[in-house]
């Protein structure tokens, strides 16, 4: 009998060493992948601040792009990249809001709005290469006037929407049902509720949906390669081809010019250092109106 | 306007300065009124008079359909799918329930107020002039009249009235509910509807808000959804009894809690049910 | 009362409008969302179309070829999409088993001031540009993998039956196991994000009952958290696929723009969206069908993974609702 005891009680306990070390190497194992994944994307913010802070200068915001082995700067690019987001943005932004409403005011839970749902969710993660192509059959092959800005701004306007799309529907749908009620309740239409209620309601969430949008497009360069193109001057015209920074990065990367490398990393860090405040303010408006909603 | 649907002869004591329930007429009628949630019969062949100018407390234990009638008053359960209600409901006279009838006209005659407060992201200002301003064009100072007007009618105007241009979400519980009341006052409605507006508040704000409907009965035709019977009690003219969907039995507050006509009545007011 | 009974007349005309109003506003959103779906039709069509001149001149045999000729105008997809699947596996192989690790960790074994800052923080990365990782490929990663990787490969791996011809190359550090390993690198932030909501959404007192049995932190995340959430997991695996498989500019300027089939992952390939990048603005009319047609391909693959991702993560969410 007292043998038999013990016996378990070393079973049991050989079983609780084995599982405590299968614990313990898991844990670690864990602990490591996220050292690596921190330590490769940390490796990457390093490379982009070292390498770009050489480049950032005044020259960097007031001069073109120069030829080979010359000095100048981003200034078109900078300015290209401003007015096509800007014209992205305005042109997806009530788009994406008008469809966003739709799905959360009006299809609900039906059929027809899942499927929609489900098709702008795809178009979400969709290559954003694959969305140039389709502007550029749709826009710069039918026009027949090339590659022009505003056909790069409606490629990124494509990747706008659906980004704009889910942040208003999701957001809509978290305004509480009585909302809608008590003001439908006062006879006021549903379209003024709509807009006036509802939108002020969900202001921060769509709010934070276009800054979002705005982040994500501002660092795209495949769709803006046979779109856009790029131009090494500054041009104002949106009907021809217009630079933009991630297009420069592109082309000067591909180049062996060492001055034209620093550039490219400049760009990159001005780049990066945008989209990481945009996104920063982003979770900053989501989080104070959360609080604030509690 | 039709007689009331019941005996008007029976002995009612006035428990309020306010006219007894006798000599009322209809505001309201629903006549067989029926209503589903998808295939979930709600509300059965409800007929009842809400009297103008009274206060109609409609009570019953949760899910009794209570509340799903008194949403079929001013038709806001039409924003939801597969909710549909038959059979007529009349508005002085005319029947709502057809598909012809303005639903945001009908909504600006019956006024709304929720269980749960909810201000309107907008000063409190706004919250007050928001539907007014969608139906009568005002001057800058006739609207200002018309705000304080109705928050004092809502008996909030003391305590809101050096912070108008601040948000409505700063208030608090109670305080938001009286800016509802305001806010749905404020449109001059003929009907009033109030959803339990006192079950998220404390004792003190429901006190007020008791003696704020007292205060509104002579100038609205009220319904109140209460699951409290003391409430119901206090501040009704009438009370109608509901039980899964069915009207159990309708008549004078007084007599309602005093001699209740029916078996089922008695154990829930004596509280051997619910 | 003093009020002025406002005029049933104005009331009617007011209900008139305001219901007008009312459609008018739904019909706009109602084309807004039809503009969403139709785009996604769209897309797929426009490529379609642009590549008609290559699909009438060479058939299905475009999908099946290997030759990749643009003087002579023959055209064959299987080489890039050979290399998209390669980048891709790849990808995957370093990332899944990373963000797991990354998700258990911030989700279980972090100390708990530490689980949300390094949280957002991989978040915030998800959100760098592509371009960005491609060029500290190029710049960063190229002259290491020539340096150490590729000869140590060669030495180690190289010699080893079957699998050494994978590892056997020259030491340029561009090809697909370069491309791969920077992409895996960018879907590292998108999966394990999403690998840490759902675990997140696993109710916790179901994971404190277990812990309450004597349950270790693994038996936790290996028995409780995973059986829960394992179709959402798939889903972030998938969605994170999705984005390998189409990504461009991380994997433009690492993989060596050969069109050119090769055991070696050392050996310089291609991917559909590089070569569309690379190619696609210089093309003559000819060359471009054959991208379009390219890009056709990459957008119904994607399509379809992202669509299983969807569905995936929808059945998480579902059960959710239910609870």
């Amino acid at each position: 009998m007292n043998s038999v005891q013990s016996q378990q009680t070393r079973t049991s306990q050989r079983l609780l060493r084995k599982r405590s070390a299968i614990n313990a190497v898991a844990m670690v194992l864990s602990c490591a992948a996220a050292v690596f994944g921190l330590v490769f994307l940390g490796w990457i913010l390093w490379t982009t601040l070292s390498k770009g802070l050489v480049g950032i200068d005044w020259a960097l915001f007031t001069q073109s792009t120069p030829p080979p082995q010359e000095s100048g700067g981003l200034a078109n690019a900078f300015f290209g990249s401003a007015v096509m987001c800007g014209l992205a943005i305005v042109m997806g932004a009530p788009l994406g809001i008008a469809a966003g409403t739709w799905l959360s005011e009006y299809a609900g839970a039906r059929r027809i709005g899942m499927v929609v749902r489900f098709v702008n969710d795809i178009l979400l993660s969709a290559p954003s290469i694959v969305l140039g192509l389709f502007v550029y059959t749709l826009v710069v092959a039918q026009m027949g006037t090339g590659f022009s800005a505003i056909a790069g701004a409606i490629s990124l306007a494509f990747i706008v929407i659906p980004v704009i799309v889910r942040t208003t529907d999701e957001m809509l749908r978290l305004v509480p049902a009585q909302m809608r009620e008590a003001a439908l309740s006062l006879g006021v239409p549903q379209w003024k509720v709509i807009v006036q209620v509802l939108y002020r309601g969900a202001s921060a969430g769509i709010v934070t949906g276009i800054l979002l949008a705005l982040a994500r497009i501002s660092g795209e360069t495949a769709p803006l390669l046979f779109t856009s193109f790029g131009n090494q001057y500054w041009s104002t015209d949106l009907a021809s081809p217009m630079a933009s920074v991630p297009v420069v990065m592109n082309q000067f990367t591909a180049s062996p010019y060492e001055s034209w490398h620093t550039l490219a990393w400049a760009g990159a860090l001005v780049l990066t250092f945008f989209v990481l405040v945009l996104s920063l303010l982003a979770r900053a408006i989501l989080s104070r109106n959360k609080v604030r909603h509690d | 306007m039709t007689e009331l649907a019941f005996s008007m002869n029976a002995p009612v004591v006035a428990h309020s300065p306010r006219p007894t329930a006798a000599n009322a007429t209809a505001k309201m009628s629903a006549r067989r009124l029926n209503f589903h949630y998808d295939r979930f019969h709600a509300i059965k062949d409800v007929s009842l008079d809400i009297a103008e100018n009274r206060v109609t407390a409609l009570i019953g234990p949760s899910g009794c359909g209570k509340s799903t009638l008194l949403r079929t008053f001013n038709r806001i359960y039409s924003i939801y799918p597969k909710q549909v209600a038959s059979g007529e409901l009349l508005l002085d006279g005319e029947n709502i329930l057809h598909p012809k009838y303005s639903l945001n006209q009908l909504r600006s005659k019956v006024g709304m107020v929720f269980q749960k407060p909810v201000p309107f992201p907008m000063t409190i200002f706004e919250n007050v002039a928001y539907a007014i301003r969608h139906y009568e064009k005002l001057s800058k100072a006739e609207m200002n009249l018309r705000v304080e007007q109705a928050l004092n009618q809502a008996a909030l105007w003391d305590e809101v009235k050096d912070k108008l241009k601040q948000s409505a979400l700063g208030l608090s519980g109670g305080q938001q509910q009286r800016l509802c009341i305001a806010r749905a006052v404020a449109l001059k409605p003929d009907v009033l509807l109030l959803d339990e507006p006192t079950s998220a508040l404390d004792p003190i704000a429901t006190s007020r808000i008791e003696q704020l409907i007292a205060e509104l009965a002579g100038e609205f035709t009220i319904a109140i959804v209460t699951h409290n019977m003391q409430q119901a009690a206090r501040c009704s003219d009438f009370t109608a009894f509901m039980y899964l969907g069915e009207l159990v039995e309708f008549g004078p507050t007084e007599k309602l809690f005093t001699q209740p006509g029916k078996k089922q009545t008695e154990d829930y007011i004596t509280g051997r049910f619910g | 009362m003093t009020s002025i009974p406002v005029a049933p007349t104005r009331l009617v005309t007011q209900a008139r409008r305001d219901a007008s109003a009312d459609r008018n506003f739904r019909a706009l959103v109602v084309l807004a969302a039809f503009i969403v779906l139709v785009s996604l039709i769209g897309v797929a069509f426009s490529m379609l179309w642009g590549g008609r001149e290559v699909l009438a001149g060479q058939g299905l045999g475009f999908f099946f070829s290997t030759e990749w000729n643009p003087v002579e105008n023959r055209y064959g997809a299987l080489v890039p999409i050979f290399g998209t699947l390669v980048t891709s596996v790849i990808a995957l192989l370093i990332a899944v088993p990373v963000s797991f690790g990354i998700a258990v960790y911030l989700t279980e074994a972090a100390p708990v001031w530490l689980r949300t800052p390094i949280g957002s923080a991989i978040e915030l990365l998800a959100g760098i540009p592509s371009i960005i990782y491609g060029m500290w490929g190029l710049f960063v990663l190229v002259p290491m993998m020539t340096e150490y990787v590729t000869p140590w490969l060669n030495d180690h791996l190289g010699a080893l039956p079957v699998i050494g011809e994978l590892f056997q190359g020259p030491p340029i550090g561009i090809g697909l196991l370069t491309a791969g390993f920077v992409l895996s690198i960018m879907v590292i932030p998108f999966i394990s994000s999403v690998m840490r909501e759902v675990f997140l959404t696993v109710p916790v007192r179901l994971k404190e009952s277990a812990y309450a049995l004597g349950a270790t932190r693994w038996e936790v995340v290996w028995n409780i958290v995973l059986p829960c959430t394992r179709s959402a997991v798939i889903g972030g695996v998938f969605l994170g696929l999705g984005r390998a498989l189409g990504e461009t500019m991380a994997v433009a300027y690492v993989v060596g723009n050969t069109v050119r089939f090769s055991a070696s992952l050392l050996e310089p390939g291609t991917t559909i969206a590089a070569l569309i990048a690379n190619d696609f603005a210089e093309a003559t009319d000819s060359y471009r069908s054959a991208l379009l047609l390219l890009g056709f391909v990459l957008f119904v693959v994607t399509f379809f993974i992202l669509a299983i991702a969807r569905l995936m993560l929808m059945r998480l969410s579902r059960r959710e609702g239910v609870q």
